[in-house]
């Protein structure tokens, strides 16, 4: 853990409405490390992320990407947004958007910056091209962004992530819909962006197995931060149980009761 | 039938019908560039409100004697502004929320037209619109207006894309929402404003929806869909204003219906492509 702070989040605190939904969370992430948000549906995993990303108004506390705080507004400086991509957790749309994957893809690259549509468009092509080998979709490049099966949206996701180089990648359960290998894929994928990029990646996931293989850090989230180490300290049964012990989120306590049972 | 065709020839070199053509061309090109993401960001509503809303704008024009194009205008802003400020102060749907405003804002017009005796001749004027009787000023207007909407548009188009597309995953990459979203709907609302003169307020949002709507069947690309909006918008404006004149139909509907033929012209290609699995 000695590379440069990615992400420093300190004392954060968010209310949806006049619920209190994440309470005083603090950490950080370096550049090259892998952390994962566990928790039960409704500790506030979510929530966190679309906070820190300036999504969702923080009542309390700051944040910093590379440096810069993300205001209270939401606003980060573009040179700074352009190093951080998001998946989320849902991504739906109209069917019917008149949008090629091609298009969508090339949205992730470069800055939001005013200018024409012409301008740069082969850097732009080259790039996205790229992006889609890499997610391994390809073959995805001129369909439909609408005619998309879930798993191949994921993709498409991470592809739009992959458009522009970034330092710090952010997923809401983004493997969640993948078939078992294809699930496997996209973890090696991100390892190898953390190993070879050095990208720092924080990731919502409830797939406890996948986490303890792939991620250097977890952080148990219920509202609070229960607790936050490596995997074999946080994931040890008796954290999980206290972190999923008073939940009535049959799926992800069948997940978490089946990961006890392995270990 | 050349004889109706001699008619539109000698038609269409009368000024006033040169003005209500090009008025129409702007009208329809303005309004498939907007609407294109009108109908994806279900803005669609939002329009036709606007639309019904400034009939009490154009009577409180008349009723205060100041120009209505510019009360229209002005009260179109207002009534985007207000719109967008109620909706994000109250937990109401915004079907709800322009319903209500849309609804009171009718029933005011008409008490206030009802005192107003001398101009309930000019009611139908009001409802489907005058494109003949376009001005050079408001021709003027539509054109700044096109070309402001091209420049906004074409420089924010990542943003404007990635906004319709979904919102969170614009926020994330740093679209200042709340801003894009004002500066859209002040737009749309100087742009329905102005078009409400020409066509009226019962056929507006057709301008609007129809083209868009037609564009969105027949276009895959985004680009294209916009552009083809934009196409179908001028084009049903032309086709609609030379049937106006050669069967000496009213303008508006004329151009409306011809949008309704592109619509149903669309509708039928996709159907075919779908049998013939294309």
């Amino acid at each position: 853990m000695t590379g440069e702070v990615v992400l420093r989040v300190e004392g954060l605190t968010v209310y949806r409405g006049s619920r209190l939904a994440v309470q005083n969370v603090s950490f950080e992430l370096r550049a090259g490390s892998h952390a994962a948000i566990v928790g039960p549906n409704g500790a506030g995993k979510s929530t966190l992320v679309q906070a820190i990303l300036g999504i969702l108004p923080r009542q309390c506390g700051s944040v910093c990407i590379l440096g810069e705080p993300v205001r209270l507004s939401g606003y980060l400086p573009p040179s700074v947004r352009q190093q951080v991509a998001y998946v989320p957790q849902r991504f739906q749309f109209n069917p019917g958007f008149p949008m090629l994957v091609e298009e969508f893809v090339g949205l992730g690259w470069g800055a939001l910056q005013p200018r024409w549509p012409w301008q740069q468009r082969s850097a732009r092509r080259q790039a996205v091209k790229e992006a889609l080998e890499r997610a391994g979709a390809s073959h995805l490049f001129s369909k439909a962004l609408g005619q998309l099966s879930g798993g191949e949206l994921k993709r498409v996701l991470l592809a739009y992530c992959l458009a522009w180089p970034r330092r710090l990648l952010i997923l809401d359960e983004a493997p969640a819909g993948l078939d078992t290998p294809s699930e496997g894929e996209f973890y090696q994928l991100l390892e190898e962006l953390r190993q070879s990029l050095g990208w720092a990646i924080l990731q919502i996931s409830h797939d406890l197995e996948m986490v303890s293989c792939y991620c250097d850090r977890v952080l148990c989230l219920n509202q609070s931060l229960i607790c936050q180490g490596s995997p074999q300290v946080a994931l040890a049964p008796e954290v999980l149980s206290r972190v999923y012990g008073p939940v009535r989120d049959s799926g992800a306590k069948h997940c978490f009761v089946r990961y006890i049972h392995r270990h | 039938m050349l004889e109706g065709w001699v008619q539109v020839v000698e038609l269409l070199q009368l000024p006033f019908m040169q003005r209500a053509m090009l008025g129409g061309i702007l009208t329809g090109v303005t309004g498939g560039l907007l609407g294109s993401f009108v109908i994806l960001r279900q803005l669609s509503f939002f329009s036709d409100a606007l639309g019904h809303s400034a009939l009490l704008g154009m009577v409180l024009g008349v009723l205060l004697g100041l120009n209505p194009t510019v009360v229209l205008m002005v009260f179109g802003v207002g009534f985007a502004l207000g719109v967008t400020f109620v909706l994000e102060r109250t937990q109401l749907s915004a079907d709800a929320v322009l319903n209500i405003i849309y609804s009171s804002s009718l029933a005011l017009a008409v008490i206030t037209l009802s005192l107003l005796p001398g101009y309930r001749g000019n009611l139908n004027q009001l409802l489907f619109g005058d494109i003949l009787g376009i001005s050079t000023a408001a021709l003027w207007t539509s054109g700044i207006l096109l070309l402001t909407g091209l420049a906004y548009v074409g420089l924010t188009l990542p943003s404007q894309m990635l906004l319709t597309l979904d919102e969170p995953l614009a926020r994330a990459r740093g679209v200042q929402v709340g801003w894009q979203r004002l500066a859209f709907v002040v737009l749309l609302a100087l742009v329905v404003a102005l078009a409400i003169r020409s066509v009226g307020v019962l056929l507006v949002s057709a301008f609007v929806v129809i083209p868009a709507s037609t564009a969105q069947m027949l276009g895959s690309r985004f680009t294209t869909y916009v552009m083809l909006a934009m196409g179908i918008g001028g084009l049903s404006a032309v086709l609609g204003m030379i049937a106006s004149a050669a069967l000496n139909l009213p303008s508006g509907p004329s151009i409306v219906a011809t949008q309704l033929m592109f619509f149903l012209l669309a509708m039928g290609w996709r159907g075919a492509q779908k049998i013939l699995g294309t």
